[in-house]
Order: C-alpha cells, then sequence, then structure tokens
C-alpha cells in the first residue's frame, strides 16, 4: 500500500497524473488528505535530490532574517521537507513588517554575521548593493541543481531585481548584478467592489479619467462608502503602487538621462497632467483621511465596504476577499491609466530573497535560497497556501492553482494576465530612492492640501531632487 | 561648592572614625550609578565622529571626514529650521497642557478618599498602553469610516473634522494623543508631591480664613513647584524627542508639518541610510535638549537653596 | 478643602467626570474592542453593540493566529514575559544604584556632587537613535547583542535617572532631624538609612519605580535593534498582528489589554505607597 501510494505521487510529480485524478486514487486506496500531501512531500524531495548533492552542508544550521508576510508562513509551514532534503537545519527571526527594514538595516549596517539570507524588496537592494552587503547570486544560479530552471522565473521579474549598480542603467542590462531572487511579488490593478458596481449599473474603470468619474458617482450615490481607495501617507511607498504605474502609463518618468546623468523629470507635461488628474481624484473622492493612508488602510476599506475599488497591488484585493465583511464581493480587472494605452504598465513590488555578503557560510544559504525559490516549494505555496502572486511561469501554468484562484477569486487570473506583460519595476535605480520617493510622497500631500499647486510641487520637488543628486555626486 | 562642607541639610553627626569614611561615603553611594551608565558616552563619542563625516551607507566609497559640514548645510535648509520650530512648538505644547492639566487633577484627587484613591489608579491606565501602539488604536479611532472618535465628532456636527490628516488639525491631534498618553505621568508626580506637603500652614491659613485663591498660589504653588520642575524636566525630555506617536500616525506628515527631530533623524538614518546626516541632527537635537535641561535644573537648585535656607 | 461650596463640589465631580471620560472611555473602547471580530470592529458606523468572542483572546494565549486560510504561530505571551523581566530586572538596578545616590545627593554637599548628578541626567539628554547604531556595533563586539544583560543595562538610561531625580526629591523634603536622632541614639548609618531614610521617602521611591517600570515597559526601540526575536517586548510584538493581509484590530486590542495588566497589578498593589504621601512629621516645615 505504501508503495503503491509512493508510485502514484511520482507519477503526479512527474506530471503524468493531474491533481484530481492523484487525490482520486490516493482516496480510493483509502489514504486521506493528510497522508496524501505527506505521501507528496515525499516525492517532492525525491525529485529535487535528482542529480544534485542537495546532503552536502547536512548537520549545518542556516539562519534567516524575514518579514511577517504569508510567504513567510508558507515557507515555514513546508520547512521541513527542506529540512529531510538536506539535512540542514533553519533558524529564523521573524519580524513585523512595520520595522522589518529597520532591523535589516541595522543588521547589516553592524556587518552582523548572524543571518545567513534574509528577505528583502528590490528598492532595497538598491542601497544595499552598492554598500557590499549582498551577494551577486549569478555565480550561484550557475551551480544551482539540473531541474532549478531559473528561467522559468518571469523574465521582468529576474530583471528587475538585477542592476550594475551605475545610477540610472537599466535593471537587468549590461554588468547586472543579481542582488536578489524573487520570490513572490504583486502588480498593481484595480480591485473593486463587484456588488456596489453591479448595483450602480457599472462596469470596472477603463483608464483614470473614468476612474475619476465612476469614483464620483460612488461617493455621492452610496451612502457611507468612498470612490477610490489609495495610499497616502509620507512614504515611499505612496508612490510605487497606483501612482506610478499610472505615471508611467500617461508616458512620465521619474529621471532622464542627460549626458550620462540623471536628471529628475517627474515634472515633465505628461508627468503633470497625469498628477493633476491623480490629485482632483483623491480630493473629489479619496478616502477623508488620505494622508495617513497606508497598504493596512486601503485595504481594510475595500474588506469593510467603506470604499467602492481600490488602486493598488492585486493581492491587496486578493487578500481582502477572504474573512472580510465583502469576501465573496471583491473582483479583479487589469487597469491602464491613460486613455488608448496599449496596455497596461504595472510597477511592481517583488519580495526577494538575498544573501548576506558578511554569512560565514554562503554556500549553504545558498541551499536554501534554491530550495525556497524552486519550482517544487512555490508550487506548494500557491496551491496549498497564500503564496500569491508566484513567480514561475510553470506554477502559473499549473492546473491545480489556477483551479484554486479561479474558483475563489473570480477574474484574478484574467486581471493577471492582462496585467502581467507590462508589469515590472518603472523607477530609475539609483541609491537615493527613499530620499525621492519619500518627498513625492510628501508633495503630493501638500498637493492634495491645496498648500501648493499640482504643477509648481512637481517643478520644486524636480528642483530639489536634482540638488540632492547634485550632493551625493550623481549629477 | 565647598569640599567636605556639610551644610544645613546634610547634619549627621560626626562621630566614631569621623573624619575620612565621612567623606567617602557620598562618593560610595554617588558613584556607582555613574560607573554603570558611563559607558554610554563611547557609542556617544562614536555617534559624534559620525556625525562630522559625509558618511551615507550606499555610498561607502565618499565616506569621509568633513568636519562641521553636515551642520553647515543645516543653516541653509529650510526642512531644519521647519523641524526645530515643530519640535519646539510641540514640545511647548505637551508640556504645558500635560502640566496644566495634571495639575488640575491632583488637586481634584488631592484628598484622600477612597474613589479618589482608585481612580488615581485607574487614570494612570493611558500611560500604561505604550504609545507605539495606542498611536494605533488612536488612528482606528479617528479614521472617517469605522472611527468611534470620528463618528462621535461628526454627531456634534463636524462632519468633515480630518484629525491627523488635514495640515490644520495634525498637531493638534498628535498633541491630544501625547496629552491622553503622558498627563497621567504628570498627575501621578504632582498628586504624590501635594499629598507630601505639610499641614500647618494650610491648617493656619484656614484657621484666619485667608481666600482659596491665595493659599494655591501663595502656599500650594510655592512648595508644589519642586514637583513641578521635576515632573516637567522629564515630560520635556521625551515631547522634544517624540517619535512614537507622531511616527505611527502620520510618519511626519501632512506634507512636513510634523517632521520633527527624531522622525526626520529616523528617516535619514533607516530609510536613507544617510548616518552622517542623521547623528547631525540628533546631535543638535542633544545640544537643544541640553539647554533646556540646564534651564530646569538651574530653576530646581535655585529654589533648593532658598529652601534650605528658610528651612534653616 | 473643608470649605467646599455645593456649587464649588458640583463643579469639581463635573470636572473629575469629564477628565475621566477623556481618559478612561479610549481604554474602554479597547477593552471592548478586544472582545470582538475584525469584522466588528471595523462597521460603518461604529456600534458597542456586537457578540463578544473570546476568539482573540485565545489566540494570543495559545500562540496560535488564524488567518485567512493557514495558522500562524505568534510568541505574544513570551513578550510579555520578556517585557516583565527586562522590566522588573532594570527597575530594580535602578533602584538599588538610584536610591543610595539620590540620598547622596539630597544629604550631602560633596565636592562634584551636583556635576555627578547632572551627568547621570545628561546621559538621558542623548537621543535613543543617536547612540543605536554605535551600541549595535559594540553589543556585537562584546557579545552583549541580543542579551538580557545588555539591555538591561541599555534600559538604565531610562529607569535610572527617572528614579534618581525623583526620589532625590523626596529626600530633600524629608526632614533630616529624625535619621539624626535615630544616630544620636548609637545606630550606624546604614540602619538610619535603611529604617529611617528609605521607608521616609518610601511613597517617592514606589512612584517612581512604577513610572520607571512604565517606561522601560513601553520602551520599542532598544530592543528591536540590539535583541533577535527570542528577546523581543509586548511593544515589538503587538506589531505582528500588522499583516500584510490585513491589521487585525481585535488581536491588537486584546494583546494591549493583556499587556497593561501586569503594569496594571503592579500599581494597584503600591497604590497604598503611591497615594499616601510623605509620612506626617516627616516633612520640612
Amino acid at each position: 500500500m505504501y508503495e503503491k501510494a509512493k508510485d502514484l505521487a511520482e507519477a503526479y510529480v512527474a506530471r503524468r497524473l493531474s491533481r484530481r485524478a492523484f487525490i482520486d486514487r490516493m482516496a480510493k486506496l483509502g489514504i486521506g488528505a493528510a497522508a496524501a500531501r505527506w505521501a507528496l512531500s515525499e516525492a517532492t524531495t525525491r525529485a529535487l535530490a535528482a542529480d544534485y548533492d542537495w546532503q552536502k552542508h547536512k548537520g549545518k544550521t542556516v539562519t534567516l532574517l524575514l518579514n511577517k508576510h504569508p510567504y513567510t508562513d508558507a515557507m515555514i509551514a513546508d520547512l521541513d521537507s527542506f529540512k529531510k532534503l538536506t539535512g540542514m537545519d533553519v533558524k529564523y527571526d521573524v519580524f513585523p513588517e512595520d520595522v522589518y527594514f529597520d532591523k535589516v538595516t541595522a543588521a547589516l549596517s553592524s556587518r552582523s554575521t548572524q543571518y545567513d539570507a534574509f528577505m528583502t524588496g528590490a528598492y532595497q537592494t538598491w542601497q544595499y548593493g552598492p554598500a557590499g552587503w549582498l551577494v551577486d547570486m549569478n555565480e550561484y544560479i550557475g551551480q544551482a541543481a539540473p531541474n532549478y530552471n531559473w528561467n522559468d522565473v518571469l523574465p521582468n521579474l529576474r530583471a528587475s531585481t538585477a542592476w550594475s549598480g551605475v545610477p540610472g542603467a537599466p535593471l537587468g542590462g549590461a554588468g547586472a548584478k543579481q542582488w536578489a531572487l524573487p520570490w513572490g511579488f504583486e502588480l498593481n490593478s484595480v480591485s473593486y467592489n463587484k456588488r456596489v458596481f453591479d448595483k450602480l449599473g457599472m462596469t470596472p474603470p477603463e483608464n483614470l479619467p473614468d476612474m475619476k468619474d465612476k469614483a464620483a458617482k460612488i461617493t455621492k450615490d452610496v451612502d457611507g462608502m468612498y470612490g477610490i481607495g489609495v495610499r497616502g501617507s509620507r512614504s515611499w511607498a505612496t508612490i510605487h503602487p497606483g501612482y506610478l504605474s499610472g505615471f508611467t502609463n500617461y508616458g512620465a518618468h521619474d529621471f532622464e538621462m542627460v549626458d550620462g546623468k540623471l536628471k529628475a523629470a517627474m515634472n515633465s507635461a505628461a508627468g503633470k497632467q497625469f498628477t493633476e488628474l491623480w490629485v482632483a481624484m483623491i480630493k473629489q473622492s479619496g478616502p477623508r483621511n488620505w494622508s495617513t493612508y497606508t497598504w493596512y488602510e486601503v485595504g481594510n476599506d475595500l474588506g469593510a465596504g467603506a470604499s467602492g475599488m481600490i488602486f493598488d497591488a492585486d493581492i491587496l484585493g486578493y487578500f481582502m476577499n477572504g474573512g472580510t465583511k465583502e469576501a465573496g464581493n471583491i473582483a479583479y480587472s487589469a487597469f491602464a491609466a491613460k486613455p488608448g494605452a496599449k496596455q497596461p504598465t504595472p510597477n511592481v513590488w517583488i519580495w526577494s530573497l538575498a544573501m548576506n555578503n558578511f554569512s560565514k557560510q554562503k554556500e549553504a544559504a545558498w541551499y536554501w535560497m534554491q530550495w525556497a525559490t524552486s519550482q517544487e516549494h512555490d508550487l506548494f505555496g500557491a496551491r496549498k497556501m497564500d503564496f500569491v502572486n508566484p513567480v514561475r511561469q510553470s506554477v502559473w501554468d499549473d492546473e491545480t492553482f489556477r483551479d484554486r484562484i479561479a474558483k475563489s477569486y473570480p477574474g484574478y487570473l484574467e486581471q493577471y494576465e492582462a496585467s502581467a506583460p507590462g508589469s515590472k519595476i518603472y523607477f530609475t535605480p539609483q541609491p537615493l530612492f527613499f530620499n525621492l520617493t519619500t518627498e513625492w510622497a510628501a508633495s503630493l500631500q501638500k498637493m492634495v492640501a491645496d498648500e501648493v499647486p499640482v504643477d509648481e510641487g512637481l517643478d520644486q520637488l524636480a528642483e530639489s531632487v536634482n540638488r540632492q543628486l547634485a550632493s551625493a555626486g550623481l549629477r | 561648592m565647598t569640599t567636605q562642607d556639610m551644610t544645613q541639610a546634610s547634619v549627621l553627626p560626626a562621630r566614631r572614625r569621623g573624619g575620612r569614611l565621612r567623606a567617602a561615603l557620598p562618593y560610595l553611594l554617588s558613584l556607582p550609578s555613574l560607573l554603570v551608565t558611563i559607558g554610554i558616552l563611547i557609542p556617544f563619542g562614536t555617534a559624534v565622529y559620525y556625525s562630522l563625516q559625509r558618511y551615507n551607507l550606499a555610498f561607502p566609497f565618499t565616506r569621509g571626514f568633513i568636519g562641521l559640514d553636515n551642520y553647515a548645510q543645516f543653516l541653509a535648509d529650510p526642512a531644519f529650521w521647519n523641524t526645530v520650530r515643530v519640535s519646539l512648538l510641540y514640545t511647548l505644547l505637551t508640556v504645558g497642557v500635560e502640566l496644566l492639566l495634571g495639575l488640575a487633577m491632583a488637586l481634584l484627587l488631592q484628598r484622600r478618599t477612597a474613589v479618589n484613591n482608585l481612580l488615581s489608579v485607574l487614570l494612570i491606565l493611558p500611560l500604561m498602553t505604550a504609545p507605539a501602539i495606542a498611536a494605533l488604536m488612536w488612528k482606528l479611532m479617528t479614521n472617517p469610516n469605522f472611527g468611534v472618535l470620528s463618528y462621535l465628532v461628526g454627531l456634534a456636527g463636524f462632519t468633515d473634522f480630518r484629525w491627523a490628516s488635514a495640515p490644520s488639525t495634525a498637531l493638534l491631534t498628535v498633541v491630544l494623543v501625547d496629552v491622553w498618553v503622558y498627563t497621567p505621568f504628570m498627575m501621578i508626580l504632582l498628586l504624590a508631591g501635594l499629598r507630601s506637603l505639610p499641614r500647618q500652614p494650610f491648617e493656619a491659613a484656614e484657621l484666619d480664613g485667608v481666600p482659596a485663591s491665595f493659599v494655591f498660589f501663595r502656599i500650594t504653588l510655592p512648595m508644589l513647584t519642586p514637583y513641578i520642575i521635576t515632573a516637567s524636566l522629564f515630560r520635556m525630555l521625551d515631547a522634544i524627542q517624540q517619535f512614537d506617536i507622531i511616527y505611527a500616525m502620520t510618519q511626519g506628515g501632512p506634507g512636513d508639518r510634523l517632521m520633527v527631530f527624531q522622525v526626520q533623524a529616523y528617516l535619514e538614518a533607516f530609510t536613507f541610510t544617510n548616518i552622517g546626516r542623521s547623528a547631525a541632527f540628533l546631535m543638535v537635537l542633544w545640544a537643544i535638549t541640553f539647554a533646556l535641561s540646564n534651564l530646569f535644573i538651574k530653576q530646581w537648585l535655585k529654589l533648593r537653596e532658598r529652601t534650605h535656607h528658610a528651612a534653616g | 478643602m473643608q470649605r467646599s461650596s455645593w456649587p464649588w463640589r458640583i463643579f469639581k465631580a463635573l470636572c473629575l467626570t469629564a477628565i475621566s471620560l477623556f481618559f478612561l472611555f479610549p481604554i474602554l473602547w479597547v477593552l471592548l474592542m478586544s472582545f470582538q471580530t475584525n469584522a466588528d470592529i471595523l462597521r460603518v458606523p461604529p456600534s458597542p453593540f456586537f457578540t463578544p468572542t473570546l476568539a482573540n483572546y485565545k489566540a494570543l494565549i495559545a500562540g496560535e493566529l488564524t488567518g485567512a486560510g493557514s495558522t500562524l504561530q505568534i510568541a505574544y505571551m513570551k513578550n510579555i514575559l520578556n517585557s516583565f523581566v527586562l522590566s522588573a530586572c532594570s527597575v530594580l538596578l535602578s533602584l538599588l544604584l538610584g536610591v543610595p545616590a539620590a540620598y547622596a545627593f539630597a544629604r550631602y554637599r560633596f565636592r562634584l556632587g551636583e556635576n555627578i548628578a547632572f551627568t547621570l541626567l545628561s546621559f538621558r539628554f542623548a537621543p535613543p537613535l543617536l547612540v543605536l547604531l554605535p551600541l549595535l556595533l559594540y553589543f556585537q563586539e562584546l557579545g552583549l547583542y541580543d542579551t538580557y544583560i545588555g539591555l538591561i543595562w541599555v534600559y538604565q538610561l531610562i529607569t535610572l535617572p527617572l528614579i534618581l531625580w525623583i526620589v532625590r526629591g523626596y529626600f530633600e523634603d524629608v526632614s533630616p532631624d529624625i535619621e539624626h536622632a535615630y544616630r544620636i541614639d548609637g545606630h550606624s548609618w546604614l540602619r538610619s538609612f535603611l529604617k529611617i531614610a528609605v521607608p521616609l521617602a518610601r511613597p517617592g521611591i514606589a512612584a517612581a519605580a512604577l513610572l520607571a517600570f512604565i517606561f522601560a515597559w513601553n520602551n520599542f526601540v532598544f530592543a528591536l535593534i540590539l535583541g533577535s526575536s527570542d528577546v523581543q517586548p509586548v511593544t515589538v510584538g503587538a506589531l505582528a498582528f500588522i499583516t500584510a493581509s490585513g491589521i487585525q484590530y481585535g488581536q491588537i486590542a486584546a494583546g494591549l489589554v493583556l499587556s497593561v495588566i501586569p503594569t496594571f497589578v503592579l500599581a494597584l498593589v503600591m497604590q497604598r505607597y503611591l497615594v499616601e504621601g510623605l509620612s506626617l512629621g516627616a516633612v520640612k516645615g
């Protein structure tokens, strides 16, 4: 019986068997879901183990610095299969998201050897990389297990986490170092309350002017609900989701290269046109406490039925479709801000894994990173846990995953497929990223509070950014 | 200050072995405290050194000694002067309101009744909620959709009150939270002070039929002043270095309205990785704190001399 | 105080009611929230009527957080224990060091005395962020990183000046005559310090110790940077309920209530000393 189950599992892992057929046949053998999962994890372990010495660092312990996140939860839930595969042990320190990067910056800046690998965003690597705290993963990817299949990771994400360190040089361009491995990511699109949209006889917004009108209609017609949720706190996190996605769609850029040097360009005509509309939309039908709004408030309001739609991370809309008041009512729609635009241009946030340059057991750390970004673990997380969005094409093609999403999150896959081709990081990589975006957010706050007109505000911002670039020697 | 000069305050008898041990006693009592904590001067010195450097972690190759350049840059920087202004204003408002309110509460609770004693403990509760978490709760309570305070204020007719998110009310909102958290600190110290005052002057005043306002301003307040100074000093130290409440509620916004020293320095160090500039910022804060504290201590010592003379 | 007229008393009662409302209403609201589900908390408009649930407390105490589709391990009770160990040890150490020093500054004029007193206070002037990163470097060198001892030492910067200066004020106000008389009776200095001076200043010591405990308890940034998750206090632990999939307000509220209980119990226990004031006759006229 055990042998029989094992064979089935192996067939399944090798994709000779669909998930449904696998479970059916296991059930016929009288094996419940838990045991089936066990057999599956056994089989996965063996699949990974083929032709690669996974046991090379047996007995070692790697220590991780992690952010409290569904991705982390999924990883920890699957950790036993790593331990079994490698004979290694894993210790981890999990910190809340609010303070996570402070902890990372503190640990790395003190050249701490304590953590071997850690979670990071791509923007952070623009500081950590030049600071000399990260390892270029290219050398390790070359020696990965045969079935690692690095090219399976979405190309835009691979590029977005690679940079040469030259301010303004394109991500993933010549001489780029792979500062981090993409792990899970989010792109920006519209999540909306379908119940309300249906009641008002509306379809999801098609572009920014349309979004502005529909948001205004919701604010006017639905009691206790406002139209559009976007972030507004004085932080870089306000700029990178909806705002930059739409800004880019209007053809605007944060910087341009003039004679090989960076020059602030957010005050271009396109930038002003977009920002003008954006600010007007927030004033008209955004949250009243907009300037304190972060990821959490934007999500809460959608989930609790206080906002009609959000232009933010797709996975924020995903999370709000479960365990909230409006659970089951949230629908998704790709969004191109500019009327007549060819396709959406969502900026992305990529939770990635990076290796501490001061780690004393880099190869062991790589073993963990390789496993955590492997197809097997990605599949486990995507099928069984909230490890969305997965970064591997093969996982997006996985039937089980697609079935699960299509069933519980109608429209999510369609949204994803329409958004994905144009999804990448649209910021110009440079180490003053956080200075620039924080000031940008402060500037938007002043515009929304009518303390400065939009065009003047953007001009002042560009001027200030140029000054900072100059004093840092980047201009 | 004269050596080993026992003044009125130190009338302990010189007996037995007398001299040397007696002279050493105050040092034996006070130096352990100093020995345990003096180590902090080492990281402090390192930070001073950082403040004299061009030191951004993301630009390791440009690190170098630049003397007072970080400081010099502040002089022409309007953002810096905004920070000085906001920090001082915040300190003045919070310490002022908390002192007046705390004093009023202490006076109201002065009589030793069971209700007053219970209330005085209950009223410390806000102080026991960590500011970082209390601010989160306040943020929810002032949320325009789900916030109970927004709702109540709306019932009173202010349907569009925007609390911490509007430039005109942001400072008042964070001051309100600070007052809520820290007034109990003032209250408890002043209450303990009030209840420790000698009774004779009050009894005498009552017999003579002296008006209450006269008793308060001429007897209560002067005798309470040392307690007021100590309590205000510690409140001032925390207020000028406020971080938790402001960062949790507005991150320094809207615009630059609440960019106080520690919020600015936090951004510089942890978000912008500009260690040199952050350290210089904080050194200025340290200097301001030092100067203000000196004022308080001077007053305190002066007062102490006076009372001791009076007592003597 | 005895001369209160009726309107005056009513006015005072009204003031006390308003003040209590201002300070206690948010606490009461948080307490209510701690028995609600997140969906109940996030209602438009907010309402005090709901079906109470113990789920938040159960999750915190069991250390398991059931979110959307998965179960998370949390260590909130461990965080509370850490907070308690850190705060209690810090205050005890500060009392041990600070009370004798406070006594010395109050009773004796000695060379450099005021300078030492001011220096001790001045350690409090340095903004925490200023010394934080250098401290981290030295802590790693010295092996103090991620240890209770290292944190308790840093906490002395918060607790010691507070205890020192508050207690000093009380010693100043206690008349030395009683000690004087006691020592003339032939008792040693140490005995008079422990039997006379300290008990007389007890309300001050109690108030200072309680406040120092609270300030240590509420500290956030030192433990965050100078320790791994093993030594994190509640202030950091409570942030774990802010997750990417939403803020668990009910759990934060329950966490806040749980985190206040130890301090509140301490305050109740010390209440007698706290509010009694200096004993009659001990005070200088």
